[in-house]
């Protein structure tokens, strides 16, 4: 199974050592497919590889060194935009993590721009950003009233001229989850960084990437997830994030990400039988990097729309959306 | 995945995976002279695989996908499998690929020099490549052009010529049947045979050249040569680029000493014995 | 208020410029964009080099001492609108 090779690889770089082509191969299929190939990159810096590693390896720093500048391009533009609102506005993820200068930022893949706003300044954030230049990417009714009805966020937008999306929330999980986290509390508490930008606490940005993956999501991307939560960790107060993981609700699931956290990339941990079962769905991925456990990970599918969703909400949710032809992957 | 097999192509090496026996079959035999090493890291993963359990068997469609994807990239036909391998390589090449600027661009080398062929499909840059090929010049790719950033040199891809619809006839009269893949009747851009390259184009993928020469081809019109500005011409070659963006800042410094160094011309021209004449007046003449 | 606002460009947002023809291209590597300008915009950039804040007015200056500009006030709401599409690209910032 190469994930369980790109996860030991991470844990500890030397562990390539061993590695012969077949086994190269499948840990840069399966980095590539988790979209860790930036941060295998880095953690392997110094590790001595075979020649044809050092071109592969040298192209992801790069390409990783040009997101976050991207990403902080957008951060810069955001703020430019929302400036003069008086608003204060808090990056998210990956951006978050590169404008903080955190390890769990290094070499990560970052894609779109998240920020968190108060929910009153929801529709004067909204106008601003068309001022700016971003536009709706969705034109269908359904998905639009979805957004604005049920999630955690104006549906995504895009800017005009530089094509980069953008994902305003207003709170960190939908309306709908069982959880409710306290976005304003989230907000008050955060810090500042570069250009009047704000990033959560060291502690809320634990809670934040845990409701991400263990409240929310179907585990797509859960290694890298993972991966961020382990860093983030290392800077956080343990009493602190107990009882912030209590204040927002999601005390159960922080302490699952700790034992994951610990039992993927640290030095291990005793692990439940649910806690297996979310083990064996991110690592399901062969030496092609193809996704295997079909089952499985379409059951984490379902069940992240159930634990967003009334049943019989998903079930209309999920019928809308395959009629249109959408699947999962 | 069951049926694989290693290719270098140029300066990449791909490891190309499929469902079914018969894609990796007709790579292995088209792409005989090249390296297939068995036992390399590869830079890129090709993945043709079914598009569901059902479709491995019953009117069998490749989903073409890898390291690099496209979400809605359409499914083929198993009986296109050899294009869908191809087009998988250029998929990764497109997307992935970061160490040179990539210019959607064909060429071909004499005595040391470049000449570089860019246009839409259509414009008979592939076609005109591969008559060249067979006519004293040493062919270096149909698809892709690699510009190294630092020496500004133009670096072989020499994959199979792709040829469409009419070209098909003209070329494969001119090189033989013993260097023609199979007809792939009816695929998305109409009929498509691949040709292979002479022995001395995949001898010598390795060595790069400086390019002296740059053409904008248009296939289909009547015998015309037009000077192109340097402004028209970075647009055009940013917009045929898929990588200029992701290279940042090394791309613009090559791209426009790219400009500044070669001279260039647009041609129009009805048939490609008339495209030859042109291009070897040219080249007397600017190259 | 046009004849108020000032203008300034930050070290962050340095470009690397090339000429070809009559055309300046722009490399600007903070946003990864090249852009491709004409005059009078490079030289509009030039007198904001020194990072400090500039109104409309001091930049109509400034290039009227190399340049004949024509009328000032036709000059200056030219001035005005090229400052306005270079910081909605963030090539100069509002100071």
């Amino acid at each position: 199974m190469s994930a369980a090779l790109l996860v030991r690889a991470l844990r500890d770089p030397a562990s390539v050592a061993g590695l012969d082509a077949s086994g190269w191969n499948g840990l840069i299929a399966a980095a590539r497919a988790e979209r860790l190939i930036g941060t295998l990159a880095f953690r392997l810096d110094g590790v001595t590889v075979p020649p044809a590693l050092t071109p592969i390896l040298s192209d992801a720093r790069l390409d990783a060194a040009r997101e976050a500048r991207q990403a902080l391009w957008e951060a810069d533009r955001a703020a430019q935009a929302l400036g003069d609102l008086g608003v204060r506005v808090v990056l998210l993820k990956g951006t978050a993590y590169a404008a903080a200068g955190l390890k769990a930022g290094q070499g990560r893949f970052i894609g779109d721009l998240d920020i968190l706003v108060p929910v009153e300044a929801m529709a004067a954030v909204e106008q601003a950003l068309i001022a700016a230049g971003w536009e709706w990417v969705k034109d269908d009714p359904y998905d639009d009233a979805y957004y604005r009805q049920w999630m955690h966020e104006l549906p995504p937008m895009i800017h005009a001229t530089r094509d980069r999306m953008i994902d305003v929330h207003h709170t960190i999980l939908p309306l709908t989850a069982r959880q409710t986290p306290d976005a304003a509390a989230m907000i008050a508490d955060a810090v500042p960084v570069d250009d009047g930008l704000f990033v959560l606490s060291p502690e809320d940005r634990v809670v934040h990437a845990v409701a991400h993956m263990l409240a929310d999501g179907d585990l797509q991307g859960g290694l890298r997830n993972l991966w961020d939560i382990h860093h983030l960790l290392a800077d956080t107060d343990p009493d602190i994030l107990a009882s912030r993981a209590a204040r927002h609700g999601l005390t159960p699931h922080v302490r699952q990400a700790q034992r994951l956290a610990a039992a993927f990339y640290g030095p291990g941990a005793r692990l439940t039988l649910w806690d297996r079962l979310i083990r064996a769905r991110l690592l399901a991925r062969d030496g092609w990097g193809r996704e295997t456990r079909k089952a499985l990970v379409f059951a984490f599918f379902l069940r992240s729309h159930w634990i967003r969703m009334p049943p019989l909400m998903l079930a209309r949710h999920l019928w809308t959306k395959w009629r249109k032809g959408h699947r999962p992957q | 995945m069951r049926h694989h097999l290693t290719l270098r192509i140029g300066p990449a090496t791909f490891r190309i995976g499929s469902a079914w026996p018969a894609p990796v079959a007709q790579l292995a035999s088209l792409y005989a002279a090249y390296p297939q090493p068995s036992d390399a890291v590869a830079d890129f993963t090709v993945r043709l695989q079914p598009t569901s359990l059902v479709r491995r068997f019953i009117r069998p469609s490749i989903f073409i996908t890898g390291d690099h994807g496209l979400a809605d990239a359409a499914p083929m036909s198993l009986s296109h499998g050899l294009l869908a391998a191809e087009m998988g390589m250029n998929l990764q090449m497109a997307l992935g690929w970061r160490r040179h600027l990539l210019l959607h661009a064909s060429s071909v080398e004499k005595d040391g020099r470049v000449l570089v062929m860019t246009g839409e499909s259509g414009s008979g840059k592939s076609t005109l490549a591969a008559l060249l090929g067979e006519r004293g010049w040493r062919f270096m790719g149909d698809e892709f052009a690699l510009l190294d950033l630092d020496s500004g040199a133009i670096l072989p891809f020499p994959r199979l010529v792709s040829l469409k619809n009419r070209a098909i006839d003209v070329v494969a009269g001119q090189v033989g049947e013993g260097r023609m893949g199979p007809l792939l009747a009816a695929t998305a851009k109409g009929d498509i045979r691949h040709m292979v390259p002479r022995h001395d184009a995949v001898a010598r993928m390795g060595q790069g050249a400086m390019p002296a020469l740059l053409l904008f081809p248009r296939f289909g019109h009547a015998a015309d040569m037009r000077a192109v500005g340097q402004a028209e011409i970075f647009m055009r070659l940013t917009q045929a680029s898929t990588n200029y963006v992701a290279l940042g800042e090394p791309a613009f410094t090559a791209l426009t000493r790219f400009v500044r160094d070669v001279p260039a011309r647009a041609i129009d021209f009805p048939t490609g014995e008339d495209a030859i004449a042109m291009v070897e007046r040219l080249w007397e003449e600017m190259a | 208020m046009t004849a108020t606002k000032l203008y300034r460009r930050d070290g962050a947002d340095a470009v690397t410029a090339c000429a070809l023809d009559d055309i300046v291209l722009l490399y600007h590597p903070r946003s990864g964009q090249t852009h491709m300008v004409i005059s009078p915009v490079p030289e509009i950039l030039d007198q904001l080099v020194d990072g400090g804040p500039a109104s409309v007015a001091q930049i109509h200056d400034r290039l009227a001492r190399s340049f004949d500009l024509g009328p000032a006030d036709e000059a200056m709401d030219e001035i005005a609108a090229h400052l306005d599409a270079l910081v909605a690209l963030g090539l100069v910032r509002p100071a």
